[in-house]
């Protein structure tokens, strides 16, 4: 019965915050209510799916990237596989066209392609420029997106499948060069389906994953750069 | 004369017994309430040497805003919490700041402004020299060429060209490894171990934050510290619960150190007084002991106005060592061991010359401290002579007033002390045991160690020193850093003087050692010298050879005609010269550029270690107006005018003890009797420090002046004693005057404060050597060259 009630009156709530927002163009006070309860929902959307995506240990996964480039006469595609151990572990296997791969932890990144054939490594503490952009990446890829809320505009684009679009804040280090970061989440919401980045320069990059595994047991071969 | 003068003294006084005492209650209150219009200092500034590297440091330190700034880092503490919550509290905590005591909080930087800053196009221009460019001559050819697209190529597959991929259109020949080799060195020119997230400064473990503060408040400014202090405390108590705070800053130390030398001084006095109750009453069994230890403390109270009144301001350290001169001065107590043994007022112009005497050695062994150099020894002596002139002129023209009440008279006690100067010891046994003593710690004298450390005086609480600690776990920055100051009239005078030097240094101390300005961000002079020889480079067929092979090499890896494009179209149309403001450059600014009084300094900053500051002394010497301002070379230099002025002051103080205690005796074999027991305190105190390994220091120096100032009456009162076998009870006065000055500085042992302990341990180690020295040797050594000479007392 109280759960009854508890929904009705939230029904109430709801239809009054839709008519407070109708009549925002008069009441402006109302409107930014409105802007803020608008804020509150997608914080609390993120959260819950942030928390959704991010609940695992261990993560592989195989990975599709095409990028359109105004660099290049054609577009890039590359495959390989991703594997993600938290805390701070991410393994980056690219298996065409060329091989290369890159293991990146909290405090280095070490890299291998089958050019050079050489194992190169570097400290993340002497490169705090590549480390910031490697936070910003493994944000994207570890599915903690509470925290974007506050450097981005967030909009829902779609509901089923859930598709999010982050817009860069001014105040955001990607805003001089990111136009949008597009998320598209799998139907049962654990993981990512696809990620779309579009550049201010007209350049895109999307990253599509395929065959999710989550929680499994990742042995150190996953982790190992040089092939 | 003498004599005749402190007869007359006495009995006008006890003529006017009633208008004596009002004047002191009066003037002593007066005193007291005036105590609290004093400006005090806290510093130990005033203890530094005048000489010009140390004053010109102090002076750059204080007139830097590097000791006006605050620190805080703050600390998430629950693991559910994240960055974003802990950037709410970083805002919260910035905007309530607000002047007029905190001037500017910084709480990040715009890393979207330093991409556009640090750009290749724009910072690359700008800052490439001549030699950097040869080399990127050297890249324009064919094979270099190829391999650089090649690279750009294998780039677009590695995760972080997701992000990175569009900037190598800008950058065909990677200009931008040539300019991390400069910018690698940003992090560590910030001071601090950070990273810029979301515009905020962030620690690599992502949970900790940090906000610099510019105060309005200098640190040395002793009251607006203590404001500053507990205003910061307060807006840090409004800090969500999860969020912790360490806050570093010189103000700390200033409040912290007042603090502690403030409890010390309460704790030594407390102590003290309650162990010269218990001696006194236990002794003497009359209430009326307590004037003894009333009237130094009165002294006290009105020395400090008076000095004051003098110097305008007076250090709490001077304060502090005036807590033990109110248990040296001992001149009360032979006044009142007199009367008790019945000396009327017949005798009391003997007794008057004796105490007289007395307070002359005690004041012209402080006097020698007039002829230092170190405003803070020049102030103690002021202080001491004020206070010592004072408590004479209480001992003998007020203490015996309050020793005769109506209905309760001094009962005398002609006996007093008699057993004490009756015992006698082995003369011979007891000289051989000194001198073998005395020997053996006069060697180790030689070994003792002086520590020019002054931060080791710094008696700030564990809570500060904790927080420091977390601070650097957190941050970095622990190693000590000095500065190399290049002055100019303006900033652009200064900043190209800067960039000569920092090419002299670099060449001394090598790239990494020196961090300068001139790395990042040269004079507007050097700049447009890169800039215009930039485009000259360009323009003299190296774009259109570079295009050319492009064009050839880049078809292999599918390369667009209009690749690099961007950076063609942006060789020569650079947007603006200038830095952001707001933007990381000038916040690099601001942390090396100093504008004070009309005139720029610009700080770089090297590992603070001999070699360097050696390497870089003959710099300083070649460029007027450029300096080094190093904790170690301040060390050094206190060290080397310290024992300068101990060199001449020593001997001063030997010779005034020599002709005064000659004047007294008019007898040399008497005078060098006298002054066995000044002569055991200082070998003693030296070879006692020396043998446990305790270094001496600018304050206990000084401690031990205090002391020997003060033994001196006890070889000259006890000789006096003894060639004139005079009744006083010069022997149970001394002893008395001996026990209530290890009290005095005994107390001090138990104080926090490193400068108050070390007082207390050199005062203790001198009085105690001068007075066993003075009761065992001097007798014996009057016994075994018969001094005795009768005279009636």
């Amino acid at each position: 019965m109280m759960i009854l009630a508890e929904r009705c009156m939230m029904m109430l709530v709801t239809l009054i915050l839709c008519f407070l927002a109708q009549a925002g163009a008069v009441f402006a006070d109302d409107k930014s209510a409105a802007a803020a309860q608008q804020q509150n929902d997608l914080s609390a959307l993120l959260n819950s799916i942030g928390k959704k995506v991010s609940d695992f240990t261990s993560l592989k996964t195989e990975f599709t990237q095409e990028k359109e480039m105004a660099m290049f006469k054609q577009k890039l595609v590359l495959k390989g596989r991703i594997y993600l151990q938290k805390p701070g572990k991410i393994a980056w296997h690219v298996d065409a066209p060329v091989r290369y791969s890159v293991l990146i932890t909290d405090t280095l990144i070490r890299q291998w392609d089958e050019d050079t054939n050489k194992v190169q490594e570097i400290s993340l503490a002497k490169n705090p420029i590549f480390q910031n952009v490697l936070n910003q990446l493994t944000v994207w890829f570890s599915g903690e997106y509470g925290s974007l809320l506050a450097i981005n505009d967030v909009r829902v684009m779609q509901n089923e499948p859930l598709v999010l679009e982050f817009v860069p804040k001014e105040k955001n280090m990607s805003h001089k060069v990111i136009k949008s970061i597009t998320i598209t989440f799998r139907e049962d919401k654990k993981y990512l389906k696809q990620i779309l980045i579009r550049e201010k320069n007209g350049d895109a990059t999307a990253i599509t994953f395929i065959n999710t595994q989550l929680n499994v047991p990742l042995d150190d071969s996953s982790f190992e750069v040089k092939r | 004369m003498l004599e005749r003068f402190f007869s007359r003294g006495f009995d006008l006084a006890r003529a006017h017994k009633r208008l004596v005492l009002v004047f002191t209650a009066l003037v002593t209150a007066g005193a007291v309430l005036g105590l609290a219009f004093i400006r005090y200092e806290g510093s130990v500034d005033l203890m530094l040497p005048p000489d010009k590297d140390v004053t010109r440091s102090m002076q750059f330190l204080r007139d830097s805003s590097l000791s006006d700034k605050v620190i805080i880092s703050l600390a998430l503490t629950k693991p559910e919490r994240d960055k974003k919550d802990l950037f709410a509290a970083v805002d919260t905590l910035a905007a309530s700041l607000e002047p007029p005591l905190f001037a500017k909080v910084t709480s990040g930087v715009s890393m979207a402004d330093a991409m556009d800053e640090f750009s290749v196009l724009q910072y690359g221009p700008q800052i490439l020299n001549e030699d950097e460019l040869a080399a990127l001559d050297a890249q324009i050819n064919g094979p270099s060429v190829e391999s650089k697209l090649k690279q750009i190529y294998l780039q677009t597959f590695r995760p972080e060209s997701v992000f990175t991929s569009s900037l190598s259109r800008t950058d065909p020949l990677g200009i931008k490894t040539l300019l991390y080799g400069k910018l690698k060195a940003l992090p560590s020119s910030m001071g601090y171990d950070v990273v810029v997230e979301e515009g905020r400064f962030l620690s690599r473990d992502g949970r900790h934050a940090m906000l610099i503060v510019q105060t309005t408040v200098p640190m040395m400014d002793a009251t607006r510290s203590k404001k500053l202090v507990r205003i910061l405390d307060e807006k840090i108590r409004l800090l969500p619960d999860y969020v912790s705070a360490d806050v570093i800053g010189g103000h700390f130390h200033t409040v912290s150190n007042e603090q502690a030398i403030k409890r010390d001084i309460a704790v030594a006095t407390v102590v003290a007084s309650i162990g010269f109750l218990l001696l006194f009453l236990f002794v003497f069994r009359d209430v009326r002991a307590f004037f003894v230890i009333l009237f130094p403390l009165l002294a006290v109270v009105w020395a400090i106005i008076v000095v004051a009144l003098i110097e305008g301001t007076l250090s709490y350290l001077v304060i502090g060592f005036g807590t033990a001169i109110v248990g040296i001065s001992d001149f009360g107590l032979i006044v009142y061991i007199a009367m008790k043994r019945g000396t009327d007022s017949s005798q009391m112009g003997k007794l008057g010359k004796l105490v007289f005497m007395d307070a002359i050695t005690t004041i012209f062994s402080f006097a020698v401290l007039i002829f230092s150099q170190i405003r803070g020894y020049q102030q103690l002596a002021i202080f001491s002579i004020v206070c010592l002139i004072i408590c004479l002129l209480f001992s003998l023209f007020v203490l015996p007033l309050t020793l005769s009440w109506k209905r309760y008279a001094l009962v005398p006690d002609p006996t007093i002390g008699d057993r004490l100067k009756k015992v006698r010891w082995p003369v011979k046994l007891t000289l051989g045991i000194w001198i073998f003593l005395t020997t053996v710690l006069l060697i180790l004298s030689f070994s003792v160690r002086f520590d020019s450390d002054v931060k080791k005086l710094d008696g700030s609480s564990p809570a500060v020193f904790k927080a420091e600690q977390n601070f650097h776990e957190v941050w970095g920055g622990k190693t000590n850093q000095a500065i190399l100051v290049v002055t100019g009239r303006n900033v652009e005078e200064a900043m190209e003087a800067n960039d000569r030097v920092y090419h002299e240094a670099v060449t001394a101390l090598g790239k990494e050692e020196f961090t300068s300005l001139a790395l990042f961000w040269p004079s507007e002079k050097s700049r447009k010298e890169n800039r215009d020889r930039w485009d000259r480079f360009w323009k003299q067929g190296r774009e259109r050879k570079l295009k050319g092979l492009i064009r050839e090499k880049s078809a292999a890896y599918g390369f667009s005609d209009r690749a690099f494009a961007p950076f063609f179209e942006g060789l020569y149309s650079r947007e603006s010269d200038a830095s952001h403001p707001g933007g990381l450059i000038a916040h690099l600014q601001e942390r090396f550029v100093v504008n004070r009084d009309g005139e720029c300094r610009i700080m770089s900053f090297f590992p603070d270690e001999q070699r360097n500051i050696e390497a870089l002394r003959a710099l300083t010497q070649r460029h007027p107006g450029v300096f080094i301002v190093s904790g170690r070379a301040l060390s050094a230099s206190i060290s080397s005018f310290t024992i300068r002025e101990m060199y001449v002051l020593a001997p001063l103080a030997v010779l005034f003890n020599l002709v005064l205690t000659w004047l007294f005796f008019r007898n040399w074999k008497e005078t060098l009797i006298a002054l066995v027991p000044l002569l055991t305190g200082v070998v003693w105190l030296l070879g006692i420090m020396s043998f446990f390994d305790m270094p001496l220091n600018v304050v206990n120096i000084i401690a031990g002046v205090i002391a020997s100032g003060v033994i001196v009456d006890y070889g000259l009162g006890i000789t006096y004693e003894y060639r004139n076998s005079l009744n006083f009870g010069t022997v149970m006065a001394m002893t008395l005057s001996a026990a209530s000055n290890v009290i005095g500085a005994g107390a001090l042992l138990f104080a926090g404060h490193p400068a108050l302990h070390s007082t207390g341990v050199a005062m203790v180690i001198c009085m105690v050597a001068g007075y066993l020295s003075s009761v065992l040797v001097v007798p014996s050594f009057c016994s075994l060259m018969a001094t005795s000479r009768k005279e009636p007392a």
